[in-house]
């Protein structure tokens, strides 16, 4: 990943010219909207660096905290209320998901998962649009659970900030591979920020919250270096 | 046609109409509506006022009490204003305590009485650290059809004019007050203000002295208060971002409106004597 | 480097990011002595009766230093509320609530203008989507008819004092609040003055993203 110049760090608000994708059709990710005056520059509508990956996309790699579903995403929720054939999930979002008792692998009208008020789940957002509420699913396009589905109480869920799950999602960052190396653990991160935890003992726990709540305040690069130290 | 026609797109109706430089109730795009101001009508009341700016309606009555300087004002009386929303003006208020609205009001009128000093508060105080006069202004809106702080700030202004206060004499030695209801002496105004509400419909058209309606729709709202030559408050409350020369035109409209509401008050008050 | 000295010594600024766990975005922001503390909340959960089909609803609460919230905190919360509907991007949020807190530190005359700058800045920490930047800055005009950036120590000396909210794409005014007596030139001058400064203010803002 190259350096981020302060020249590609743009405010809301502030005209982005000079798009590198010449006659063809701009795509833009998160942070850009449209300059409606001008159509050949984009406007921020984020603090953040512009990114653009070939041969049209263009993204603002900013801060961002509070979750937005979007379709496809692979989440971790903890379910808030239970009715016949539906379940409401708390994804982190403006508002609760829903996730039908029907989305689970094997499930029928009779035969209903075993889920219940406060499990934690693993799915795979599939609707998410502004106007309505988002909707889950446990299972893929064949019907499969494959990892996605109920995940064992014996677990601890943790918060952490979006930039940090970007990175840990990052299969290149040896964070969690450093974690590894010292004592086996299990991890499902949610790209809502909730994080899914359980290793042998609680202490292993702890010390995994805390490495992660450190480097939630630490650069990309310095977790990659203090990685190194423990090699 | 019309009528079935403003209620699916109130947006698009007004645009039509503006377009021609008009509004739907006829005014042009910087017309105020009628002003009536009537005064006295509350005997009970020490002063009192009902302004009506089209149909937004607005009663003032002021109250004097008598009571105790606060410590570190020890020489100034007071001037409480206190909007109310009843639900009588607008099915957007219920009942209860007052709305957000109402305070947001409350504090723009008082802003506006403090900024303009049309009252010298030292004159209210009867004797220092003992007695001062506290005049509760309580303004009720009765009809609400936009441009709410002009009408309020009229009415105060109108109803202050008016207001008259018995003698009260004081005895310091013997911490005694006595109060002669009859001979009456009116209170020193020393300046009018005036203010002028604007509305900026689609970030562009200024419309002056908007109804609800137009409020409703529009952008943002831009309210000028002069005071005498000068100005003693310019709020604009967020909303579309105004350019300069708009910003000027209407401070000069405000201006020129000043003078006829003045004389619009001093003949509605000879009128009453 | 110059710009930021040069404006140091005028307004004063200083800000820290990220001061509370738990809100999606805030800012410990000061100006000259007097300081705000501010969150954002959002897109959060709407309440029924402030459900807005169409856009996001802004809510905003100011705590003052000490005591209960009074008529005159009302008003900040009304003008930092709509300040906040211009700037946001609401549309891209129907059917939720942004939730804006404010709470007042220290206040040495220029509260409102502060309490504005920290509510960009909190909602540039938390990302959320605006379709401008907005900063204010206040304005004094002495009694002996001069016009001064810093707030005058003697309280009373004050005759008047400006704030001014502008945009960072034209430089339009956005909101304005006054308090005392002015004449139309004084305005029309500490308007093209603060104009300038707000320019400084948007360079703060922009250093202050780059640094954290």
């Amino acid at each position: 990943m190259s350096e981020l110049s302060p020249a590609d760090f743009y405010l809301p608000g502030e005209i982005i010219r000079n798009l590198k994708s010449k006659d063809r059709e701009v795509i833009i990710g998160p942070g850009l909207c449209r300059n409606e005056s001008d159509t050949k520059s984009l406007i921020a509508s984020q603090a953040g660096y512009l990114c653009f990956r070939a041969p049209n996309t263009y993204w603002l790699e900013g801060r961002r905290n509070r979750y937005i579903p979007k379709k496809a995403d692979l989440v971790l929720g903890i379910v808030t209320k239970k009715s016949s054939d539906n379940l409401k999930v708390d994804i982190g979002s403006a508002e609760s998901a829903s996730l039908s008792m029907l989305a689970f692998e094997g499930a029928t009208k009779k035969v209903k998962p075993d889920v219940n008020v406060g499990d934690v789940i693993y799915a795979k957002v599939i609707n998410a649009h502004k106007e309505m509420e988002p909707e889950l699913v446990c299972i893929d396009q064949y019907y499969k659970a494959g990892k996605l589905g109920v995940l064992s109480n014996e677990g601890f869920v943790i918060n952490l900030k979006q930039k940090l799950i970007q990175q840990m999602l990052n299969p290149e960052n040896p964070l969690l591979r450093t974690l590894g190396r010292k004592f086996p653990y299990e991890i499902v991160i949610g790209v809502n920020g909730k994080v899914w935890m359980r290793a042998n003992q609680c202490k292993d726990v702890l010390t995994l919250c805390r490495a992660f709540q450190i480097a939630e305040y630490q650069k990309e690069t310095d977790i990659i270096g203090i990685c190194r130290q423990f090699k | 046609m019309a009528e079935q026609y403003k209620s699916l797109h109130p947006a698009k109706y007004y645009r039509d109409h503006l377009k021609h430089d008009i509004r739907p109730d006829g005014r042009e795009l910087s017309d105020f509506r009628p002003v009536v101001i009537n005064v006295g009508s509350i005997k009970t009341a020490d002063g009192s006022s009902i302004v009506k700016i089209g149909n937004t309606t607005v009663v003032c009555g002021i109250k004097a009490e008598i009571s105790r300087p606060k410590a570190d004002a020890a020489t100034k009386g007071f001037l409480v204003p206190n909007v109310e929303l009843s639900p009588v003006c607008s099915s957007k208020f219920k009942p209860g305590p007052p709305s957000d609205q109402a305070q947001v009001l409350t504090q723009i009128i008082a802003d506006i009485v403090g900024n303009s000093q049309c009252i010298n508060l030292e004159e209210l105080c009867i004797f220092p650290d003992k007695i001062a006069w506290c005049l509760y202004a309580d303004l009720i809106c009765i009809d609400y059809d936009g441009s709410l702080i002009d009408a309020c700030a009229l009415a105060l202004i109108s109803c202050l004019k008016v207001v008259s206060l018995p003698e009260v004499s004081y005895d310091p030695s013997l911490d005694k007050q006595q109060v002669n209801l009859e001979k009456r002496t009116p209170i020193n105004v020393n300046s009018v203000f005036v203010s002028t509400t604007f509305a900026i419909f689609d970030d562009k058209l200024i419309l002056a002295d908007p109804t609800v309606e137009e409020e409703n729709l529009c952008t943002g709202t831009l309210t000028i208060v002069t005071c005498n030559d000068e100005l003693c408050y310019v709020h604009k409350p967020g909303g579309s971002p105004l350019v300069d020369e708009q910003m000027s035109d209407c401070i000069e409209k405000c201006m020129n409106r000043s003078n006829s509401i003045k004389k619009l008050i001093k003949t509605a008050i000879l009128e009453n004597i | 480097m110059e710009v930021i000295e040069s404006f140091e010594n005028n307004l004063n600024l200083k800000c820290k990011l990220q001061v509370l766990s738990r809100a999606d975005g805030s800012a410990m922001f000061s100006e000259g002595q007097t300081v705000v503390l501010s969150a954002i909340y959002g897109p959060v959960e709407v309440k029924m009766q402030k459900l807005l089909i169409e856009k996001a609803s802004v809510e905003s609460v100011f705590k003052p230093k000490s005591g209960l919230p009074g008529v005159s905190d009302r008003y900040k919360e009304y003008l930092i509320k709509n300040i906040c509907e211009t700037a946001l991007a609401s549309a891209l949020y129907p059917r939720t609530a942004v939730l804006v807190n404010l709470q007042e530190m220290q206040n040495q005359g220029q509260l409102i203008s502060c309490a504005i700058n920290a509510v960009c800045l909190a909602c540039l920490d938390s990302g959320i989507d605006m379709k401008f930047l907005f900063g204010a800055v206040s304005y004094f005009l002495t009694k002996e008819e001069e016009l001064t950036l810093t707030p005058p120590i003697n309280e009373s000396s004050v005759k008047a004092m400006f704030v001014f909210v502008f945009n960072n794409t034209k430089g339009d005014v956005i909101a304005s609040h006054t308090e005392g007596r002015f004449s139309i030139d004084q305005y029309k001058t500490a308007l093209d003055i603060c104009r300038d400064e707000v320019k400084k203010v948007f360079i703060f803002f922009k250093e202050t993203l780059l640094d954290t």
